[in-house]
């Protein structure tokens, strides 16, 4: 339905900042047992930000090191043999241990239970286990890439990885086959909590759009790494035993691999996707202040993308020698992802339309998304066409569409979460000018990073490969010269957020003024976040007539107003006019 | 007998609902009997038939595993639901690479 709000607000007037609690999950018990041995959703979390953090430092690193070798045509500074290992490192610790699993873990554990209403995840023993079973399978892998390393690339496609590198290609794919348990766990986790412990008024029609992408993200967890497990089994099993599976001088057929492999690993691509697009849901609408537009359509679009991302695989195929027929097949398939895609940026961008919009780290690490994510979706029809595929195939068109929608899209949707629920997990504020200015950077150096790279890939320049010609120089140093800002503007956040637990301002319960459950609950939250189970009574994102979804009044929109917060100097109604608007309401 | 309804906290389930330890040895032991016999088979000659009789033989593991390990046998609508949706990927899976194996013989990129 539609109403219409008047001049005047005519809501209920904000519930009073709740008590501090002198008890917190922070402050609960100071022991490392405590912390080994929790099951407690958000202390979790903040163990899968620890170690997550870890590894993407470590393949931030192989990056940067892959970067500095490609400043000359003959190698800077690395071995071709080492180039081989590096970038493989790259790709194995950021796609399985850091991408994959990193707003699920991390921001899945801690705010599904308190956007839901619910005191903890479903199984928490269980999601103890999956940190374990996830640390266990990283420690392989990590030990892999470092100790050697792995020179086949983190596609590791047979014969060549099953029976010709003399690397450690074992243990690599024994960690990550561990880990995709972790993966496992994780998603059924918050399935079942999803299903089962949504508080009393919380209808799927009321859930916050989160919920809803990590729900659609669950399905393709559960469907989908079962199939990559077997797949490295096999592999293994050829590599350990030499039985014929992949290899065709013993039998086997490799493409069969490549079908089983990208089963998973594109709709993997979705893994780390879709649970982006659920941060940016909740962050657009908040600092809009204006309600989602097309609730429904944002909603099942997620679950639309989880499905459709099963059917497409073979795009990756397309030059491997798959039939005629399939590839025709298979690019029409592929085209059809970009309806649901298409259809979460329209209503974003609906969002925003008329919006009092106020740019603050989170918001301007969400307008990156969108930005960076639609460059990212609109290359990617590039690659699904079959003719012009054939020509930018394994070129660094694809290594450049690739990371706008993983860095640019996923990355960056992380880090808006990161500064979105910062206040909320750890009670403390952030530095204002030093987040923007580092979201600011990360824009910027991430341009100057992958943009040459797609001219690089149109010229024909090969990826995984330690030399080129040298009319491409010129590219690679601006590639270069756009990590090294884009590393720096990684490099901030560590510092101010780690400063900030220390000396940061302490954070209200609502320093956004946003309307989700988790906003209830103190900052930082007490051990079973809520005192008394909430009762919802309205939709997730009720910002026109600011109520949260307790029928509560909001308080005030951090502005100029409130000095110290970290406001936006637009003040607290944006640069477009009042907040009250006609609106639709949800739920 | 209405059938128990295990969301409710006030209807646990009974030593009914619950499989004896003995039965699922069993099931065990008939799961690796029938692997021991997938693997003679694999060296029985058995040429053109070896494909169809061995995916029979693993069809029948999978499924006893599903009916009595996972217990959908007691499972509830959602939880069948689930199992079926996944057998409908497998099925997505199956179609969308025979579309490339069986037309591999007339040329690909």
């Amino acid at each position: 339905m539609s109403i219409v709000i008047a001049d005047e607000p005519r809501t209920a007037p904000p519930p009073p900042e709740p008590a501090v609690p002198v008890r917190n999950y922070l402050n609960n018990n100071y022991s490392v047992w405590s912390w080994l041995l929790t099951t407690d959703h958000k202390r979790i979390g903040i163990l899968y930000l620890v170690s997550l953090t870890l590894f993407f430092t470590v393949g931030g690193i192989a990056a940067g090191m892959v970067r500095l070798n490609l400043l000359s045509p003959s190698g800077a500074i690395l071995t071709e043999d080492q180039y081989n290992r590096m970038f493989t490192a790259h790709g194995v610790v950021m796609l399985f241990l850091f991408l994959i699993p990193s707003i699920p873990a991390v921001m899945g554990n801690f705010f599904i239970p308190m956007m839901i209403g619910a005191k903890d995840l479903a199984f928490p023993k269980l999601n103890l286990a999956s940190w374990y079973v996830f640390m266990i399978g990283a420690g392989f892998a990590v030990w892999a890439v470092l100790a050697g390393g792995i020179d086949t690339g983190w596609t590791l496609y047979p014969p060549y990885s099953s029976r010709y590198s003399h690397t450690n290609v074992t243990p690599g794919v024994f960690g990550v086959f561990i880990t995709g348990f972790s993966s496992i766990m994780t998603g059924l986790n918050i399935m079942v909590t999803i299903h089962k412990m949504r508080c009393p008024g919380m209808t799927w029609g009321r859930m916050p759009l989160f919920c809803w992408a990590l729900y659609a993200t669950s399905f393709i967890q559960l469907l989908g790494t079962p199939v990559v497990a077997i797949t490295l089994t096999l592999l293994m099993v050829e590599r350990v035993a030499g039985v014929g599976i992949f290899d065709p001088t013993i039998g086997g057929d490799p493409l069969l691999f490549q079908h089983l492999f990208w089963f998973y690993s594109h709709p993997a691509v979705y893994i780390m996707i879709v649970p982006g697009m659920g941060v940016v849901s909740e962050i657009i609408t908040c600092f809009s202040r204006k309600n989602i537009f097309g609730y429904k359509a944002v909603a099942w679009s997620s679950v639309g993308i989880a499905v459709v991302g099963f059917l497409v695989w073979s795009h990756h195929m397309f030059v491997a020698g798959i039939s005629y027929y399939s590839a025709i097949l298979f690019s029409f398939l592929t085209m059809l992802v970009a309806v649901p895609s298409a259809i979460k940026v329209f209503n974003w961008t609906a969002t925003l339309y008329r919006g009092s919009i106020t740019f603050q780290a989170p918001m301007l690490f969400t307008l990156a998304f969108l930005v960076l994510f639609t460059v990212g979706g609109v290359t990617g029809v590039f690659l699904a066409t079959l003719g012009t595929d054939i020509h930018l195939h394994d070129t660094y068109f694809v290594v450049a569409h690739f990371h706008f929608v993983m860095v640019g899209g996923m990355v960056l949707a992380y880090m808006a979460a990161l500064h979105f629920w910062w206040p909320k997990m750890t009670g403390r504020m952030y530095s204002d000018f030093w987040s923007r200015a580092s979201a600011t950077i990360i824009f910027v150096g991430f341009f100057l990073t992958f943009v040459p790279q797609f001219v690089l890939g149109y010229h024909g320049m090969p990826r995984r490969y330690p030399n080129y010609p040298q009319e491409f120089q010129v590219y690679n140093v601006l590639s270069t010269a756009g990590a090294s800002v884009l590393g720096f503007g990684y490099l901030l956040p560590g510092v101010y957020l780690t400063l900030s637990l220390f000396f940061g301002k302490k954070a209200s319960a609502n320093p956004w003024s946003a309307t989700g459950l988790e906003w209830q609950t103190p900052s930082p939250p007490t051990l079973h976040n809520f005192d008394a189970t909430p009762v919802v009574v309205c939709g997730p994102y009720e910002y026109a007539i600011a109520v949260d979804q307790m029928g509560r009044g909001l308080p005030e929109p951090p502005g100029p107003g409130s000095a110290g917060d970290p406001a936006s100097h637009f003040g607290p109604t944006g640069p477009c006019g009042p907040i009250y608007k006609e609106t639709e309401v949800v739920g | 007998m209405s059938k128990p309804d295990h969301n409710k906290p006030d209807d646990p389930p009974t030593m009914h609902d619950v499989d004896k330890p003995a039965t699922l040895f069993a099931v065990y032991l008939v799961v690796l009997g029938l692997a021991v016999a997938n693997i003679m088979l694999s060296v029985a000659g058995l040429h053109n038939l070896a494909l169809p009789v061995q995916l029979g033989i693993g069809t029948v593991q999978a499924v006893l595993v599903a009916w009595y390990w996972m217990h959908l046998r007691r499972g509830d609508q959602v939880v069948t639901l689930s199992a079926v949706t996944s057998l409908f990927f497998v099925f997505i899976f199956y179609v969308l690479v025979l579309s490339d194996v069986l037309t591999r013989w007339r040329g690909g990129l």
